[in-house]
């Protein structure tokens, strides 16, 4: 006892470190498509939101109708909302980029679901869901001793089970919040509305879902930064 | 411009698998009057298309009870045109107010709020959903304008955009498949009552499927068409000539 494990040097050989640790293809350019995807969206949604900056819960909501959220309760009036938002450059590019995340999304699922990197490198494996780890885990993280992957190199316990559940969870409800609002889809698939209990409620999720988002990226960019944000970064890039 | 040539031939190629699944359809189902460039525009055209696929049953948008009513009904945007026309029409009641049915028909006519009334109606409570974020239930009553079209001898085989013009100043196309939707009415009730004037009487377009802003509001008239070229900067309404989406699906 008293020997910190982090402190404990991992011999590996290089090549071995390598092929565990490595990004494929189709994980780094997909990352990267939908980092830029991603920005757009929601720099697009803020503008989209600003042009109408209240939420509502059902299926009715308008200006004057009991608001869940009011913006002007937060110190920017409507009009100065209304100043800053851009909804026709916004929805020209939220829906635009909403394609090329989607594509990219679906691109990288299939691929990875044929080349079994999801259950191979991301399925937490039995073991690996005991209390002791996972808590040794959530310890080193709050510590700031994260190193960005688990002993053997591969994701660990937290991250596999994070990403596994934005991707198949988090995404797709997203999506799905998102094609709420929209008239055309909502007649084609009227379940989407009894689904998220209406419209509103949809748009108000979707706008939930989208900060809640952005605070997985903070902590997403967080752990890279804990973990050596230059390495982690080139070896997204580099695959190295 | 090869790369302008590549996507028309793609464009076409889609719209000819369109044609496939669905008879009947043609290119401007599935695609609008004018393609914009780029990335933009390759979105529209799977926005369009997607919808389009999805909705080949001509199925009906959610109809809602009427306790989901929002009353009184919300206005927007243009609520009183001061359109000297139009204020004396106002001034009339609108005994005097006529809508021409003209362009690509067998029978143009004109017909008085007392002959489209006079039509068989349709009732339907449905969801006016804004593009801004905001969504109100109403219960509209009107005319298919299908049957509009009908009583004007039917359009014609040359004819693909049913244009419609306001006296706000508003004009918009609609493709042939939006017209034939049975949801598609021009309505002239409101919960009940006359269509208010802040929600546009006389008459107003209700296209259940797509945004607020392409169910125009104070009707002058309606035209059918074989193109959208021409009319105002030529994309297919006065919403796209500013920029926003021509298919207001989403």
């Amino acid at each position: 006892m008293g020997v910190d494990s982090a402190s404990i040097p991992e011999v590996r050989h290089p090549a071995a470190e390598r092929s565990s640790t490595a990004h494929s293809y189709n994980v780094r350019i997909c990352h990267w498509i939908n980092l830029v995807s991603c920005v757009y969206l929601l720099w697009s949604g803020v503008h989209i939101f600003l042009d109408f900056p209240e939420l509502y819960w059902g299926h009715t909501g308008y200006r004057g109708y009991p608001a869940a959220f009011r913006l002007a309760d937060w110190g920017l009036s409507w009009e100065e909302a209304g100043a800053l938002g851009d909804r026709r450059w916004g929805r020209n590019y939220h829906f635009t980029a909403a394609w090329v995340f989607l594509i990219n999304g679906l691109v990288y699922v299939v691929w990875n679901l044929y080349t079994t990197h999801f259950r191979n490198r991301m399925l937490p494996a039995r073991d690996e869901w005991t209390v002791a780890r996972v808590r040794t885990e959530l310890l080193d993280h709050l510590r700031w001793r994260s190193r960005g992957h688990a002993p053997d190199g591969g994701y660990s316990t937290l991250q596999k089970t994070s990403y596994l559940i934005l991707i198949f969870v988090f995404v797709p409800l997203m999506i799905l919040t998102g094609i709420a609002q929209s008239p055309g889809f909502t007649a084609a698939m009227p379940a989407l509305l009894d689904l998220f209990g209406g419209r509103q409620t949809a748009r108000t999720l979707h706008t939930i879902g989208t900060v809640a988002l952005v605070l997985f990226v903070v902590v997403h960019v967080l752990e890279i930064m804990a973990a050596g944000f230059f390495v982690k970064v080139r070896s997204m890039i580099t695959g190295k | 411009m090869s790369n302008r040539i590549s996507r028309r031939a793609w464009l076409t190629n889609v719209s000819a698998l369109g044609g496939l699944l669905l008879t009947g359809c043609t290119r401007e189902t599935f695609i609008p009057p004018r393609v914009r460039g780029g990335l933009i525009g390759a979105a529209d055209v799977l926005t369009m298309s997607t919808n389009r696929l999805l909705l080949s049953g001509q199925q009906l948008a959610r109809e809602y009870s009427r306790s989901d009513i929002a009353d009184p009904f919300p206005t927007w945007n243009q609520t009183n045109p001061r359109n000297a026309e139009y204020q004396l029409h106002a001034s009339e009641g609108f005994r005097n107010w006529r809508l021409p049915v003209s362009g690509l028909v067998a029978r143009p006519r004109e017909r008085s709020l007392a002959d489209i009334r006079r039509l068989p109606a349709r009732t339907q409570i449905t969801a006016h959903v804004c593009e801004q974020g905001w969504s109100a239930i109403g219960e509209w009553t009107g005319v298919p304008l299908q049957r509009v079209l009908d009583e004007a001898g039917g359009v014609t085989p040359a004819a693909r955009y049913v244009v419609i013009d306001t006296f706000d100043g508003w004009y918009e196309g609609y493709d042939l498949f939006e017209a034939a939707h049975a949801q598609t009415i021009l309505a002239y009730g409101l919960n009940g009552r006359d269509l208010p004037r802040g929600n546009g009487a006389p008459l107003r377009l209700r296209v259940e499927r797509q945004c607020g802003y392409k169910n125009l509001k104070f009707l002058k008239s309606i035209r059918v068409v074989d193109s959208m070229a021409g009319i105002g900067r030529g994309t297919g309404g006065i919403n796209s000539d500013f920029g926003f989406h021509w298919f207001a699906g989403v």
